[in-house]
Formats: structure tokens, sequence, C-alpha cells
């Protein structure tokens, strides 16, 4: 307890209410269960990296914003920033308790605290692991696909690759973690090896992940949508819809015509963005199928997107990243 | 005459084989807390913690490298535990500083199952690949850490080391080889006995039942109600009676996956001496999906 400066302070001085009060009732009034909602708490000590961190998109959330509003008219952009992204997307901020001192509240459901009532500087099992344990954080532990990512089978967790000022932001409002420019990067370790045939042919036109993902991960089909929500692992190739001539590892993203329907949006641009999105899977192998074989993606065409395999009546940019791989001409 | 010296020839090659026989093996295959404690700064020793990263790293038996059970067995389709390739699996061993001739103890929990049997899991793929000198922590780090034993958050960065695979083939099988068998190995279900019975199954095996002429030895059995494992002459006896006394008899373990087998085969090779004990990998999950395989009740 004692080397932690925090505890040393009263708990009043954090969590208000009145320590000298007699009974339950007196000494709750105002008490405040999660002081690091408000940021200036922390900020009294922590100013720079509290301010960096109203900015920050763990806090602004703006990311899924930013990721379906060229859906929407104008109009329903108003609707859903009032309905939908205020009162559902937003609540999914965290705050500093949630990353170092409580489990962050993933449905309502928390964990608990992280370590006794100790302030912990980073905890990724509990913490990054609540937020993206559906998606990413199993994936690499390879509790969903069964094989976990190279890097955590060498020791390496979360913050090993994504650095601090991923988590509290640099103190610019980015839109999207597309527009940070410090983030992580296989290059930024892996420059020094001497490349070989294969990565020299391919490192302009196919991500690392497009080769060294091991395999099937988490495909979301109706999460946020009226009828409940499925998944099912498969490994997708096709162009990155943001270049749309790279080809790498598509994740379908679980937005459909339907979702917003109860806010009352139809959304009208639905067609302007594809439900298959480019994802830094982490699964990451040494070998794969794909780096033990070039025949996996030229001749056998192994995972990649197909016309038929497009989800039913989803978007039209779908088909916009349908690749046709040619054979080698040997 | 002629007769006696060769007599003489077969007892001199025995008597020089023998101290062979025992350097075989060069650490029990299971090494309790104290010992381990007390061996902790035996430089020949590698241990190796296959718990979650994250859990080594909040702590760990002072001087053990952790190697993520995901490590050693993988999916592949629809089957759970499988063995990775060659290749992998022989970084894996090196990058943990293991080489053939390493004494390596396999630490890992046992308070939830499956993953109490993560340790004869690994334990046995290591023999596969041919590193004999392999034992498991028994009651692993739940127990050292019941005992207070000291722990360490210190990670250690083992100092990896080439190593070449020899593959033990035998040890694990496919289907076609079990086919093969029957009626000539016997085939030991390790689990449960309502999942023997065909009354109940796990929700990824397709469906219930047991291959065909199966006995039954559960997993089970091979531990006391604190988790340990139990004596050998105990040991010895529930595995005579559902393998018989011919230690020489070809014998395939199963399970749901290939993972609890795993326990039983350990124990009766490496504990009990059995010469030829084989673990079907593809187990339960494979055979009960296959409409052709051989199945009762």
């Amino acid at each position: 307890m004692g080397k932690d400066f925090h505890l040393a302070m009263e708990c009043v001085s954090c969590h208000k209410g009145d320590d000298k009060k007699e009974t339950k009732e007196s000494a709750h009034a105002g008490f405040i269960a999660k002081p690091s909602d408000n940021l200036k708490n922390c900020g009294i000590c922590h100013k720079k990296t509290a301010l960096n961190y109203t900015n920050a998109l763990h806090y602004t959330s703006l990311g899924q914003h930013e990721g379906v509003k060229h859906r929407f008219s104008a109009e329903e952009l108003k609707t859903f920033d009032s309905k939908v992204f205020e009162q559902s997307c937003r609540a999914c901020h965290a705050s500093c308790g949630s990353c170092h001192v409580k489990s962050p509240p993933v449905g309502g459901i928390t964990t608990g605290l992280l370590q006794g009532h100790k302030f912990v500087k980073k905890n990724e099992g509990k913490t990054c692991a609540s937020c993206h344990g559906g998606r990413v954080y199993p994936e690499f532990t390879g509790e969903y696909g069964g094989t976990p990512d190279v890097h955590y089978q060498k020791g390496m967790v979360c913050v090993d690759c994504h650095k601090k000022t991923e988590m509290h932001g640099d103190g610019t409002m980015y839109k999207s973690k597309q527009e940070v420019k410090d983030r992580p990067q296989c290059l930024s370790c892996h420059k020094n090896r001497k490349y070989q045939i294969a990565h020299e042919l391919h490192k302009d036109t196919v991500s690392c992940q497009a080769c060294h993902s091991s395999g099937q991960y988490r495909q979301c089909y109706s999460c946020h949508t009226e009828s409940g929500s499925t998944s099912k692992p498969d490994f997708i190739l096709g162009l990155n819809p943001r270049d749309k001539k790279t080809l790498t590892t598509l994740r379908l993203i679980p937005t459909i015509r339907s979702t917003f329907n109860k806010a009352g949006i139809k959304m009208e641009n639905f067609d302007a963005l594809p439900n298959y999105w480019d994802s830094s899977v982490h699964n990451i192998k040494k070998r794969t199928e794909r780096t033990r074989s070039c025949d996996s993606c030229h001749v056998a065409k192994e995972g990649f997107l197909k016309r038929e395999m497009l989800i039913k009546d989803g978007s039209k940019a779908n088909e916009e990243l349908i690749y046709n791989i040619k054979p080698i001409n040997k | 005459m002629k007769r006696m010296k060769w007599l003489k020839a077969v007892v001199i090659v025995i008597a020089l084989l023998l101290p062979l026989t025992a350097m075989a093996r060069g650490i029990d295959p299971l090494v309790s807390t104290d010992w381990l404690q007390k061996n902790l700064k035996n430089a020949k020793i590698v241990i190796v913690d296959v718990r979650k990263v994250e859990d080594y790293q909040a702590g760990h038996i002072p001087g053990a490298v952790n190697v993520f059970y995901g490590s050693w067995a993988i999916k592949k389709g629809d089957l759970l535990n499988e063995l990775p390739p060659i290749d992998d699996l022989a970084d894996v061993i090196g990058g943990a500083g293991i080489d053939k001739n390493s004494l390596v103890v396999i630490v890992g929990i046992t308070e939830k199952v499956p993953n109490q049997f993560d340790m004869t899991r690994v334990a046995w793929t290591l023999k596969y690949v041919g590193v004999a000198n392999v034992a498991i922590l028994n009651g692993g780090y739940t127990l050292w850490v019941k005992e207070n034993k000291p722990v360490s958050q210190d990670a250690v960065k083992a100092k990896a080391k080439p190593f070449k695979a020899a593959v033990n083939k035998g040890l694990f099988v496919d289907k076609a080889f079990v086919i093969s068998e029957i009626g000539k190995a016997t085939i030991i279900d390790t689990r449960g006995p309502a999942f023997y019975e065909g009354k109940e199954k796990l929700e990824f095996v397709p469906k219930l039942g047991r291959i065909k002429g199966a006995v039954n030895l559960p997993v089970g059995q091979l531990y006391t109600p604190e988790g340990l494992y139990k004596a050998k002459a105990e040991l010895a006896a529930l595995a005579e009676k559902a393998a018989g006394k011919d230690m020489s008899k070809e014998i395939i373990v199963y399970c749901d996956t290939g993972k609890t087998a795993t326990a039983w085969a350990f124990i009766m090779t490496d504990m009990l001496g059995y010469k030829d004990v084989k673990v079907y990998d593809g187990s339960s999950q494979e055979w009960l999906a296959d409409p052709n395989a051989s199945i009762e009740p």
C-alpha cells in the first residue's frame, strides 16, 4: 500500500463524501464512485496526460463515429449524433480508472478491481482484453482461432507494440486511428531483415498480415443489429477499401442496412462504404500456408473474397474489394 | 563351448548397455515442488512455464521461461489440440533454450480442467520431437503458490539454441492408423465413464459413443483429491486393469481432442514402463465425425 502514492491520500480526496460523518448515508452524501470519469481529478497531478487524454480516441470514441458516418445523409447524421452516438457509442469511452484501477465495464459488467485498489501501470489481460476481447485479444492469445500470435508466443503483450501515446493520445483530436501516424508498424522492428524474394515482390502490393496471418479470425455478422449477434471464424483476402490496391486481410463488420432502424435512420448512403474492412489481424505467424506455397494464393486462391461469398443484401461497395489473382508466369 | 562364448558375449553387451538404459532418463517423470525448489539453480534444468503470458508475468517460478501452451498445440480445421508443423515446433523449442539433452520440467496449473493436462500434452510433444528427459511438476504452479514457494516477476529470456527435431512418429497416430489397428492394439478411452458409455459428450464432439472395442481408463483416476498424481503402485494397478500385464503390447489412448489422454500416455510410458503407447491426436472429435468409423455402443 505504501508504495502507491494514491493510496497515501484520504479516500475522500478522490471519492468525496465526508469521512467524519457517523452514518453511511451522511458519509456517502456527494460520494463519487468513479472519480476519474472527470479527467480533471486525475489532471491535478497528471496534467499533461489528462489534457492529452481528453482528445484521445479511447476517450472520444470518435473512431466509431468516423467508421459509420459516411453512410448517413446530413439529416441522418444529426439524428445519429444525438440518438445513437452520445447515448450508446460514447458510453464506451474509457476513463483513467478503466485501465489503471478497475476493469472497464463491457455491457455493464466489469471484472472488478485490477489489484485491490492499487493504481496499476498496466494489466492488459484485464483491461485491453475487456474492450478488445471480442476480436483482437482472443485472436492474439489463440483462444479464438486456435493459433496464438507469434508475438504473444514470445511473451509480448499489448503495450509492447502499442505505446502509451496510443492510449493517452498526443493532444490532437483524431477522427480515427487511421489519422494517427505513430502506430505500430511491422517494419519498425523487422526493418533490418534481409528481404526474401517474396518480400521484395509483394512489399508494395500485399500487406504483411495477408501472408503472415495464421488463418481464421472472427468475422462479425450481425452484432448491434435487431437480430442479436453471431460470428464465425474465417479468413478473407481482398483489396484494402482504403486504397483499393493493396491486398490485405478483410474483416466483416456488422453494420447492415437495418442496424439503425430503431433510431429512425435508414442510411441513405449505405452503399458508400463496404461491409468488409482492412484488419490488422493479431494472429501473426512466421510460416503460414501462404508463406509455404505460392500456389495457395496464385493457384488455389484460398481465402480470396469472391462474389458468391459476399453477404446477402450487403453494400454495393463490397464488390470493389474482390481481387482476381493471376497465376504466376513461370 | 561355442554356445558358452556366445552367452558370455550377450551378458557383456547387456552389462555395457545397462548404464545407458539408466541414463536414458535423466530426471523423474514427475517431480515434486520440493525437489524443484532444491534444483532451481541446476543449470541443466530448463523450467518451462506453459501458462498464459499475463499469468507468467504476474508471477512464476524463478528462472522459468514462458512458452504458452498455444505454442505446443494448435487448432487445425475443426480439430483442437493438434500438433503444430514440426519446423514451428523446432523454433519454439530452440527458442526456449531446449536441446535434446536438456532436462525439462513443465509447469502449468492444476486447478482447472482441461488446463491441468497442458503439462502432459507438452511433455508428450517434447518426447515426440526427441527430447527424452521431460518431467512435469506434480501439483503444478498451483501447488507451488499454495506452498508459498518463491516466485519471480522477472521475465526470463532464454538463450536460444538450434533445435532439430528427431521425430518419434509412433507417439502420435492418425485415424487411418487407428483403423488399421482395431482388433490388434488395446485401445483406451481416457474420458469419464459417462462419455465412454455414450451417455454424455462435449459440445464440440459431434456425437455420443466410443471407438469400437475401446476399454475405459478415465484420466480422473490419475489424481488424489488434492490434485496430485496417485502413488506409482496404485497407478500401475489401474493401468494393468485396463491395459493388461503385457508391457510390450501396442496401446492407443484417446480422449476428446488428444490432450487429456496424454496424461495416461505419459504416466504409462515414463513412470510405469509400458513400451508402446500411442496417442490418437484426432481422438473423439475426429473419430465421431466420421460416419464410416466403427463406433459403439
